[in-house]
């Protein structure tokens, strides 16, 4: 079976679903949209914290999106034991996990792109910020997030507590990603320092735990 | 102490005496090196007697870090292998090394507060350490999570290969942002200008650090393929009711 195929049919499926259940989507947008409300009431926000901290507020906005949205990743799947469908299918784990983070990855972007004028009109962003240094660092960063939160998504569904797991196993390892990403973002908002240690950074933990999580995906589909 | 399990039921219990001299050496290392640590080594001139913490703060660092590779370790040869016994030594290396990791993270700020003036600074090891403590409390609670059988190990393992790879990242990214943030100047380092006997009592700690992580993890080794082993018993017995 193609890898390829098995891929792009995971990632269209997931994308099907989650079009059609659109009350989800609405309601995990207006989540990320009351995220950053009450962070600026929370953070009294003005242009002096934005130029401080705008990276570290935007990031912890766009954490909580993406926790929500992966938490979706295999939770959908314990309907009509479809994971059983997943685990035991001939096609290669590694196309199936790659399909799963693909549409999670499309997701949490389409969150983050409801969340970032927000972000720039709320917390009046300067208007010297690099736009296009926000974005990328949003890509390469929404990138690691996903990439792992889908290997740890499939994990947890195997064990308690399954929401509880995910944001546990995730940040940990997340750690060098949202500092990459923190400093990255803060960086193209103030204006002030140099962001290139940190885009290459995120490049290459993008490489890495893609890899990794490809190599080992099917520890977790592994059925019992 | 017997040691083996597997001995038929009527075979004498063979005593083996090495653990319990094993325990007992390194029970009288840890008395030598707390003298030493208390009263051999010379009262440090700027920080005064708060600084023989640095003899227990060092080497639990040490005793952590190899701990936690001796998880690493197990973790992949545990996939490569699927060895139960491999997994137990990864339990073991982690739970372990969390113990050690939390002395020297509570040690740490006791330390510090009437050094520097501050509980917790920002700098590169510090922030290194308690990611590391985040990264194997998390691994311990997804063991504590999934339930036993053949697949915990399983997702354990990939998760200890995640933070094999994390770790130098993890390393890399932390020190270009502490010198980016240059935290208050620190003392100068446990190694720059140690007098002869404060080194023999950080030697001393050293090693009584070193044999009791291998005790602990000997123990907990062994625990765990107990632990295994009855589960597995446990079941026969339930099939063999039904």
């Amino acid at each position: 079976m193609n890898d390829w195929r098995v891929f792009l049919a995971v990632l269209r499926r997931d994308l099907r679903i989650e079009l059609r259940t659109r009350e989800a989507m609405l309601a995990m947008g207006f989540y990320a949209l009351l995220v950053i409300v009450i962070f600026s009431f929370a953070f009294n926000a003005d242009a002096a914290l934005t130029a401080r901290a705008g990276g570290g507020l935007l990031w912890v906005a766009f954490l909580f999106a993406a926790l929500v949205a992966l938490d979706r990743a295999f939770l959908r799947e314990s309907a009509e034991a479809s994971l059983t469908g997943l685990q035991t299918t001939p096609a290669s784990p590694a196309a199936i996990v790659g399909g799963k983070f693909a549409s999670s990855f499309l997701l949490i972007l389409a969150l983050e792109a409801v969340l970032l004028p927000l972000f720039a009109v709320l917390f009046n962003a300067p208007p010297a910020t690099r736009w296009w240094g926000v974005i990328a660092t949003m890509l390469l960063g929404t990138w690691a997030l996903a990439a792992n939160g889908t290997y740890f998504s499939a994990m947890s569904v195997h064990a308690r507590q399954r929401g509880l797991l995910l944001p546990l196993l995730l940040l940990p390892v997340s750690i060098p990603a949202i500092l990459a990403m923190v400093q990255a973002t803060q960086v193209y908002l103030s204006g002030a320092g140099v962001a290139n240690y940190w885009l290459k950074l995120l490049v290459g933990y993008d490489i890495i735990f893609t890899l990794l999580g490809l190599a080992l995906a099917e520890v977790v589909l592994a059925v019992e | 102490m017997p040691s083996s399990f597997a001995s038929p039921p009527d075979a004498p219990a063979r005593e083996s005496s090495r653990p319990q001299l094993a325990i007992l050496a390194t029970l009288a290392l840890l008395l030598i090196a707390l003298y030493w640590a208390l009263i051999g080594a010379p009262t440090e001139a700027t920080m005064g007697t708060i600084q023989r913490i640095f003899y227990y703060h060092v080497p639990a660092a040490f005793a952590a870090w190899t701990a936690f590779g001796v998880n690493a370790i197990a973790s992949i040869a545990y996939l490569a292998r699927r060895s139960l016994k491999a997994d137990a030594w990864a339990v073991a290396g982690a739970e372990v090394g969390l113990a050690f990791l939390t002395i020297n993270l509570i040690t740490g700020p006791i330390w510090a507060r009437p050094v520097w003036g501050v509980w917790w600074v920002w700098d590169a090891r510090l922030t290194l350490t308690l990611a590391m403590w985040v990264m194997y409390a998390s691994y311990l609670i997804l063991r504590q999570l999934t339930p036993e059988g053949s697949l915990q190990p399983r997702l354990a393992a990939a998760l200890a290969i995640f933070f094999a790879a994390d770790i130098p990242i993890d390393y890399m990214s932390i020190r270009w942002w502490a010198t980016q943030h240059p935290s208050p100047v620190l003392f100068g380092g446990p190694d720059s200008g140690l007098a002869p006997r404060m080194l023999v009592a950080l030697l001393l700690s050293l090693a009584a650090f070193t044999c009791l992580m291998a005790i602990l993890v000997w123990m907990r080794y062994r625990q765990q393929l107990a632990r295994v082993e009855i589960t597995r018993l446990r079941q026969r017995l339930a099939l063999a009711e039904e």
